[in-house]
């Protein structure tokens, strides 16, 4: 299959139109498309449609109880966004340390859930917030609308549940209680332009060091985001002692499946895992 | 009777040890400098390479016929078709590689063809078939019985070796109390220059064969491309668009020059071949990786007594410079600080590894690596303070080492003490060493480290010289032309600089013409840090034969005497009290239109006062010698490994500041660069092959991890160098990497002898030494 | 893989450092080899084409990003500054002088790249301290100058204390 076509639809009416006439390739932001197109990694389809001309797919707006980011809403504006700074520390903190200022600029949020890279950033901490992923879709004539949890969305390296005819267009993050606590921790010798080695995402509620609610999220240690279930489980309802930590943080270190490459060992992966779970899990006991 | 003139005065005003912008900086903001990636030149072709798929292989076949027949394909070469001679250092390099493969990087054939794109698709329809050999990837295993044998024309695996030795290294040993031993390992690294290689070759209609090349030794390359074509080097041109960054790697002839030469020959067209960024870190030469075993002893009040270095050098596939290495790094053996009695031993082994070239420090932040290891462990061992016995052990001026090293200005000592004084050195090291066994997640240390590296040139080859040729015109517009390239590092600025102290007019009066080797007289080339001091002689010397000329015909026309005289801000005045006696350019043009009418033209070969070592290695190789101490303060994470650099405190002896601007440049860049090697630059190579081959997964230091920098520079004011300045372009990077290992050794009490200093491999050393995982206490 | 020149092209018109230009540009080019080989403005720098080293930085309706990175139709009706866009605008003599006379230039071969991400710094009131000058360059390397007086440049340009 080779690119035939272009088109660059200024609706998304028009854009979900041609995602059921033929095979096409979604260009956003193109900070993934480009390196794999270079690398030779793309199976383009028949025709290349850039959304970035989208109306209604950027943005960042509170709606009821939701924070809707738009597909389109770039790394830089989470990162510009007061509502995301005090409400989502989490998403903020991953914003924050993504790749560069030039990349932030051109990178979506739809583009990084739709590449689904085991070491994507803002993935953790939108799966630790519950994260909904709303998809377009026009199967007769209206386009229709339905969200699902970002948990789960994600199958493998570079594969999610969206169909060939779906567009992702926005993600619903549900606001959290004032006390909440997020934190995100990502592995580097930089502030940022590192990729992942490992990441930890934790949004839960604590008081006075016992923790009552809390999801955990691993980046980078699995084929796609991890939910540290048994970590999360050996914290829910506990008060976090020293020992209550070091035997989640060993939890942790034995849940991840992490490997080998050049950027680390396995065995460092979960040493790490250990230490950023240790390193997250005190600083919530501190609140 | 007349009106008396009124009397102008002119003051006279030095730029010795200013702040002066890059002569180029302007062009470069602009985005308008043409680098060579930037050039074409008309009816060009675009040339690729196709390199080895296997380690090591017997080529059986190669088929050209899918390649040529592409359209657009002009040109298609292999070994075959070619008439080559072998390059590099031990000439063991054919361009283009016919019977086997010795490593990946390995040429074996290249395609000229219309555009770039075209000739990378016919580079991907060429089919190779290979045999395999055995493939040998440890250099500790290239001399073993049966090792596979990786040039076999050569009776084992032996490129090169280096002895050295003065004194008596067991008379030393039987004088010490304390003996240390360790081996280091020093890892791969390589140059990443931003600009990538390239080369423009262009056949002119009368035969001769014009580059357009980033070498940095233009006439070295003229000579040897000569050899490699067997034509008259009188008949080769080398023009050097400015360089996107040398640091060493643009020293010898690789491959892909001659091949770009054989492909416009055959196409008669010219022929372009840039490297894509991947291609850069394959196929570029890289640090020396090196095996250093050392023995070091003292006696107990703290005098160095023997050191005993033997290093096993992984070479590569083919030799290039950093076999040479020995010549640096024994320097540092026999002589950084003090000691009596040495012994050094190199063997540079073959492997299917890449081969080494030169690299800004050319084996001295690897020998330094372990000497100041070796000064930290003693110390402490004998309960010395660490700077108190670097400053016993450091040499004065007017000493000559054992290796016949002359030291005529010396600021060793000045460096030590302005270092620790400025860092607080002993205290703090001595507060870390306490809180080091105190719980906590981050703790503090701070290490020190010299280094020793000639400031005068080498002299190495035949000579180690450099010619200007200067000429002024009729408005006092100057014109130097000096063999010495500029590579970024200023060297254009110092020379105009020097030139406007000696002649008395503004830089925006001067130009440097330093890149076209029809044009500019001989120098042996960028390296060993000798530009500013060689180069930098030889501009003033030419530009005082044209004082000397011009001050004589000023003595005629105003009856003063020339000694009287002197040239400053565009006048002849009186040197005494400045009073303007002459304009500049009036007088040019009165010696220009005169009866026998004559213009200032003068030329000057300055060739430094160093001599060749015999052959044990011994003398004065260099004209000046230059130290440099720095102390490095880090906070090493004990839960990742992970260090930060706080800061950096340095003291260089530089002679002199020429240019303020560009000599803290060139320290800031340099100390940059060593924190990268020491702390996160590493090729993995892996069974031979690169595995991380670009900025993703090889790290540079980034804008926001650098360190607080506290600079001083100690002006020893030498003899001999220009304005009394020493060579500086090497020293910063030499000594990063052995200060952070002790400062990591203060931190943590763990002494960790191989590098880099990654997060993982800083966790590991510290894991193993507390003989536990999952995190510390 | 096909050559990129043998795909489907697309006619696209954009503003280029203020003047109006129409191209027609194959589909999978970058933004990088539209403004270099086509257009033959060779100021912005090709270092690694893979968005790590921003030396292809260019500045696209007010946003710095890695040209190598960018699909070249995506420029169409948008407004784009090359580093020759810069050389002239008097906005930013103050940026070009200071990189010079702070001594923030060495080889030059990062210069472009870092000319554009400082004009995007400080037009857009990124440029705050010296910290934030330091994390908004982090995509910008440099071998030459260890970055010390190119972030003094900038924070000079941006009238921030150094």
């Amino acid at each position: 299959m080779t690119l035939a076509n272009y088109a660059a639809p200024g609706t998304l009416e028009e854009a979900t139109a041609l995602l059921r006439q033929g095979s096409c390739t979604i260009l956003a932001g193109g900070t993934d498309l480009m390196v794999q197109s270079k690398a030779g990694k793309v199976r383009f389809g028949d025709t290349l449609v850039n959304i970035s001309r989208v109306a209604g797919l950027g943005g960042i707006a509170v709606e009821g109880a939701t924070l809707r980011i738009g597909a389109l809403a770039t790394i830089a504006e989470l990162r510009e966004s007061d509502v995301v700074r005090d409400r989502l520390p989490a998403l903020w903190r991953a914003a924050d340390k993504f790749a560069s200022g030039q990349i932030r600029n051109a990178s979506t949020v739809g583009g990084n859930i739709c590449n689904a890279s085991p070491a994507g950033d803002t993935l953790p901490p939108l799966i630790a917030h519950g994260a909904l992923v709303e998809l377009a879709t026009r199967p007769n004539g209206k386009v229709e609308r339905r969200a699902m949890p970002l948990e789960g969305f994600i199958t493998g390296p570079g594969k999610t549940r969206r169909e060939a005819h779906d567009l992702v267009s926005a993600v619903l993050v549900p606001l959290p209680q004032a006390d909440t606590i997020g934190l995100f921790e990502k592995f580097g010798t930089r502030p940022a332009l590192d990729i992942s080695t490992v990441s930890v995402a934790f949004v839960g509620r604590a008081r006075k060091g016992t923790v009552s609610e809390a999801r955990l999220v691993f980046g980078a240690v699995a084929p796609t985001p991890l939910r540290g279930a048994a970590t999360e489980a050996a914290i829910i309802g506990k008060f976090l002692d020293e020992a209550t930590i070091a035997k989640a943080a060993d939890t942790a270190a034995q849940e991840v499946k992490p490997i080998s490459d050049v950027r680390a060992t396995a065995w460092y992966r979960r040493e790490m895992i250990h230490n950023l779970t240790r390193s997250v899990l005190t600083d919530v006991a501190r609140r | 009777m007349a009106k008396p003139m009124p009397v102008r005065t002119v003051a006279e005003e030095s730029l010795i040890g200013k702040r002066i912008p890059k002569m180029d900086a302007p062009d470069k903001v602009a985005g308008r400098t043409r680098y060579v990636q930037d050039l074409n030149v008309p009816g060009q072709l675009h040339g690729k390479i196709l390199r080895s798929a296997r380690l090591h292989a017997r080529i059986v076949k190669i088929d050209t016929s899918k390649a040529k027949a592409l359209p657009g394909v002009h040109v298609v070469l292999t070994a075959a078709d070619v008439d080559q001679r072998p390059i590099g250092v031990r000439k063991d390099h054919m361009p283009l590689k016919g019977d086997k493969v010795r490593s990946f990087r390995d040429e074996i054939a290249a395609v000229a063809a219309d555009t770039p794109e075209i000739a990378e698709e016919a580079i991907r329809l060429i089919e190779v078939v290979y045999e395999d050999l055995p493939p040998l990837t440890d250099p500790e295993k290239a001399l073993l019985p049966g090792a596979p044998l990786i040039h076999e024309d050569k009776k084992d695996n032996v490129a090169m070796t280096f002895d050295y030795a003065n004194g008596d290294v067991k008379q030393g040993e039987a004088e010490s109390d304390i003996i240390v031993e360790d081996t280091f390992y020093l890892h791969y690294v390589t140059h990443c220059c931003m600009g990538v290689s390239g080369i423009i070759a262009d056949y002119q209609p009368n035969g001769n064969l014009l580059l357009h090349s980033n070498t940095q030794v233009p006439f070295l390359h003229k000579r040897e491309f000569a050899e490699i074509f067997g034509i008259d080097p009188g008949r080769i041109r080398i023009i050097q668009p400015p360089i996107g960054g040398g640091f060493g790697s643009k020293l010898d002839i690789y491959p892909f020059e001659p091949i770009v030469v054989f492909l416009a020959k055959a196409a008669g067209r010219p022929v372009k071949l840039v490297f894509t960024r991947e291609e850069e870190f394959v196929a570029s030469p890289t640090r020396q990786p090196v095996i250093l075993k050392l023995r070091s002893g003292a006696k107990k009040d703290g005098t160095l007594t023997f050191r005993d270095c033997v290093t096993l050098h992984d070479n590569g596939a083919y030799t290039s410079w950093g076999a040479t290495t020995p010549f640096v790094m024994m320097q540092t053996i026999s002589s950084l600080y003090r000691v009596p009695h040495c012994c050094y031993h190199t063997k540079a082994v073959y492997t299917n590894n890449p081969y080494a070239g030169s690299f800004r420090g050319y084996g001295n932040l690897q020998a330094t690596f372990a000497v100041e290891a070796h000064i930290d462990k003693m110390a402490d061992a004998l309960g010395l303070d660490a700077f108190e016995m670097r400053l016993k052990n450091a040499q004065d001026p007017g000493e000559v080492t054992p290796q016949g090293m002359h030291f005529k200005s010396c600021g060793f000592k000045d460096c030590l003490k302005t270092v620790a004084a400025r860092s607080g050195f002993s205290d703090k090291r001595h507060a870390y060493r306490v809180a080091e066994s105190a719980p906590g997640r981050y703790k503090r240390g701070i290490g020190m480290a010299s280094m020793l590296h000639v400031g005068g040139g080498a002299k190495i080859y035949p000579s180690d010289g450099c010619g200007t040729i200067l000429k002024i015109d009729d408005f006092a517009h100057v014109t130097v032309m000096t063999g010495a390239s500029e590579i970024g590092q200023g060297s254009e600025t110092v020379l105009a600089q020097l030139v406007a102290e000696e002649l008395g007019v503004p830089l925006s009066a001067i130009t440097i013409v330093n890149n076209d080797t029809d044009i500019t007289p001989w120098d042996v080339g960028v390296h060993a840090s000798r530009t500013t001091f060689i180069a930098g002689n030889a501009a003033i010397g030419a530009a005082r034969i044209a004082k000397t000329k011009i001050l004589a015909a000023a003595a005629k026309v105003s009856n003063i005497a020339a000694t009287d005289l002197t040239l400053r801000g565009g006048f002849v005045a009186r040197a005494a009290d400045g009073q303007v006696i002459m304009d500049l350019p009036k007088l040019l043009r009165s010696i220009h239109f005169q009866d026998k009418a004559d213009l200032v033209m003068t030329t000057f070969y300055y060739e430094p006062p160093s001599k060749h070592q015999d052959k044990e290695f011994k003398g004065d190789v260099s004209a000046a010698y230059a130290w440099a101490t720095q102390a490095v303060e880090i906070e090493v994470d004990l839960w990742t490994g992970i260090i930060r650099l706080l800061k950096v405190t340095a003291a260089h002896d530089v002679g002199r500041v020429l240019n303020r601007l560009g000599i803290e440049g060139q320290i800031e860049g340099g100390i940059v660069m060593g924190q990268g090697y020491a702390l996160s630059e590493d090729l993995m190579v892996r069974e031979g092959r690169i595995a991380n081959p670009n900025f993703r997964d090889y790290k540079l230091i980034t804008a926001p991890e650098i360190p607080a920098m506290d600079i001083s520079f100690i002006e020893s004011m030498d003899g001999e160098g220009p304005q009394g300045a020493k060579g500086v372009g090497e020293a910063p990077a030499i000594c990063m990497a052995a200060a952070i290992a002790n400062a990591i050794e203060n931190a943590t009490g763990v002494r960790i002898t191989a590098l880099p200093f990654t997060p993982e491999n800083v966790y590991r050393a510290l894991s193993s030494a507390r003989g536990q995982a999952k995190g510390a206490a | 893989m096909s050559l990129a020149a043998e795909l489907p092209t697309r006619r696209i018109a954009f503003t280029l450092n203020g003047s109006p230009k129409r191209v027609s540009v194959p589909l999978t080019l970058s933004a990088l080899e539209l403004v270099r080989d086509l257009l033959g403005l060779t100021g912005t720098k090709y270092a690694c084409g893979e968005g790590e080293c921003g030396a292809c930085t260019i500045v696209v309706d007010g946003k710095s990003l890695n040209s190598c990175l960018a699909f070249a139709v995506d420029l169409d009706g948008r407004m784009v500054t090359t580093v020759e866009g810069v050389a002239s605008d008097p906005a930013l003599a103050r940026l070009r002088e200071a990189l010079v006379e702070a001594g923030g230039v060495q080889c030059g071969f990062c210069t472009p790249g870092i000319v554009m991400q400082a004009k995007y710094l400080i037009d857009s009131g990124r440029a705050t301290s010296r910290a934030a000058i330091q994390r908004g360059l982090e995509g910008n390397l440099c071998r030459c100058t260890g970055y010390v007086k190119i972030i003094d440049a900038v924070a000079q340009a941006a009238g921030v204390n150094a």
